[in-house]
């Protein structure tokens, strides 16, 4: 039904606010523990040296209409060539990657302390708020909600009736969790360790996949049409000499 | 490259510290933070900073930075004691970190003990065959020995890996200048202009490696090019405009016999040398007239 609800400010007090507060507090302390945890990776020359190439290639590609058509075509076999181009990777190598990733026991381990700092606190914190904060209507949204967002904002309250703009303390853990990254980055800087959304979009396109992106840099030079765009400057000279003479 | 704005931060710092008012630990983290090369400053105020004991606290851990800063300064501005001092400070604190490592090879390197100085770069390449930096160090110390052949060899080793630092083609075109070979620097400055098409200065040393090389096609593409300069700088680059009037008489002398219709640009020669001309009288008015006739040379081959 569409009455207000008056909400005690006590909730306010003694709910909304130690939460952040203790969202924030943890997400401080796991960004330190990172930093103590974090190990010295020395960098694989062939990733280095793979990095680069695809950087070169793209900067090939994007400035391609600045150099000599001669020049261009040169560099594009030397990149795509079959034998020994830079960027041509035989398909038996392809599927290596992966495996690689899981053998190799440095950085499966990284991996595994990473998701964990992420994952522990996350379901520490979560439990905690199912525990002491559920079972009440913690605050309103501002804006109306459909039906369908009763049972993911609304778990503690078991009753039928109740706006679904009013939700429970679960809620306001999640609004937190996502909300909380941009400060975050004020108080810790920019790299820290609390960025858990942008993590959890790593984790879905597994790690560094180095072969597939040096197919799709071959595969996008090949595209690449020539247009050397410097005729056209001579005559934009003109008309800025012309200009500045005027 | 420095942008425009933080040039002139960094120059208003400069001008604060240097007339007394405070501010010396913000320029020092500045100069780091550009990379910029200003060691006498550095080192004036980097040792005003660190002989004060209360200073040096409190600045934590930043200390140690700052003792590096200093160093790398000192041995700039050939104060080798200075510089020795720095990193004896810094290996106390810090005895097995690669780091200091590369600052003692660093003095060794400014001593001018060459083949020590060369043994600690390839022992420290060993523990860490991909760092950047010490691979530079190795080719700057063979040009500062002349070795030119052997620089040319490292830094193409270096870039085979690291393809995409573009200091380092820039420093391979300059040593490819150097030695005449100029098509190989053709080649780098290329690589220049890939990864930064709207920086002017890649252009014009591009037009001016062209027009060396010679060559009706080379002096067509370095036209283009010094053309392009023009328009990057809004015209007021002198040496562009100069090379216009050179390139333009130069592809006319070389044409003569054939009948070619220059229909790309007929004009560009007249406006360089017009715009040339207002320059002159603009800055240097008393070479004028030198000026005029060089330009009157020009044109009668044309």
């Amino acid at each position: 039904m569409a009455e207000d609800l008056v909400l005690d400010t006590a909730i306010r007090d003694w709910v909304l606010i130690p939460l952040s507060v203790v969202m924030v507090l943890i997400g401080v302390l796991r960004h330190f523990v990172a930093k103590l945890m974090r190990s010295n990776q020395v960098p694989d020359a062939k990733i280095v040296k793979e990095g680069q190439v695809v950087i070169r290639a793209r900067n090939l590609r994007a400035g391609a209409n600045f150099i000599p058509p001669k020049s261009f075509r040169a560099r594009r076999l030397y990149f795509s060539n079959e034998e020994n181009g830079l960027l041509y990777v035989p398909k038996g190598q392809a599927q290596n990657a992966q495996a690689q990733m899981f053998s190799d026991p440095n950085m499966a381990m990284d991996m595994m302390k990473k998701n964990l700092s992420m994952i522990i606190p996350q379901t520490l914190t979560f439990a905690w708020v199912n525990f002491f904060f559920s079972g009440f209507v913690a605050a309103k949204i501002p804006f109306p909600l459909t039906q369908r967002f009763r049972s993911m904002l609304q778990n503690g309250i078991d009753l039928s009736t109740v706006d679904v703009s009013y939700v429970s303390s679960r809620s306001w853990y999640f609004l937190n969790l996502f909300g909380l990254r941009g400060l975050f980055s004020l108080i810790l800087g920019e790299e820290n360790a609390t960025d858990d959304t942008q993590r959890m979009m790593q984790m879905s396109g597994f790690g560094f996949d180095p072969t597939k992106s040096l197919g799709a840099e071959k595969d996008s030079l090949d595209i690449v049409q020539h247009d050397w765009a410097l005729p056209k400057f001579e005559q934009r000279a003109e008309a800025v000499l012309r200009k500045a003479l005027r | 490259m420095v942008s425009k704005t933080e040039e002139t931060q960094l120059s208003n710092l400069e001008n604060q510290v240097d007339n007394g008012g405070g501010g010396a630990w913000e320029f020092l983290c500045l100069v780091r933070k550009l990379k910029v090369r200003r060691s006498e400053k550095v080192l004036k105020h980097g040792l005003s900073i660190l002989r004060d004991p209360k200073n040096r606290s409190s600045l934590g851990p930043d200390e140690w930075t700052l003792y590096e800063q200093v160093a790398i300064a000192a041995m700039d501005c050939q104060c080798l004691n200075v510089a020795k001092d720095c990193i004896k400070v810094l290996h106390k604190k810090f005895p097995e970190s690669k780091r200091v490592g590369r600052l003692e090879a660093l003095l060794l390197e400014a001593n001018g003990s060459w083949e020590e100085a060369e043994k600690a770069y390839s022992s420290l390449l060993e523990d860490n065959p991909l760092d950047q930096a010490i691979h530079k160090r190795r080719v700057a110390m063979a040009r500062a020995q002349g070795n030119m052949s052997a620089a040319i060899e490292f830094l193409n080793k270096y870039l085979e890996t690291f393809m995409a630092d573009h200091d380092a083609w820039r420093e391979l075109a300059e040593i490819y200048v150097s030695l005449q070979m100029y098509k190989q620097a053709a080649f780098c400055y290329e690589e220049l202009i890939l990864s930064q098409p709207m920086v002017p200065q890649y252009h014009l040393a591009y037009a001016d490696v062209l027009y060396t090389l010679g060559g009706l096609e080379n002096l067509q593409t370095a036209k283009k090019y010094y053309a392009s300069t023009i328009d990057l700088t809004g015209g007021k680059n002198t040496r562009a405009l100069f090379g216009i009037c050179l390139c333009s008489s130069a592809i006319g002398q070389l044409s003569k016999g054939r009948n070619k219709d220059d229909k790309e640009s007929p004009e560009l020669q007249s406006l360089a040398a017009t715009a040339l001309e207002r320059e002159y009288k603009q800055i240097a008015p008393d070479k004028l007239s030198l000026l005029s006739t060089a330009l009157k040379s020009l044109k009668v081959s044309a």
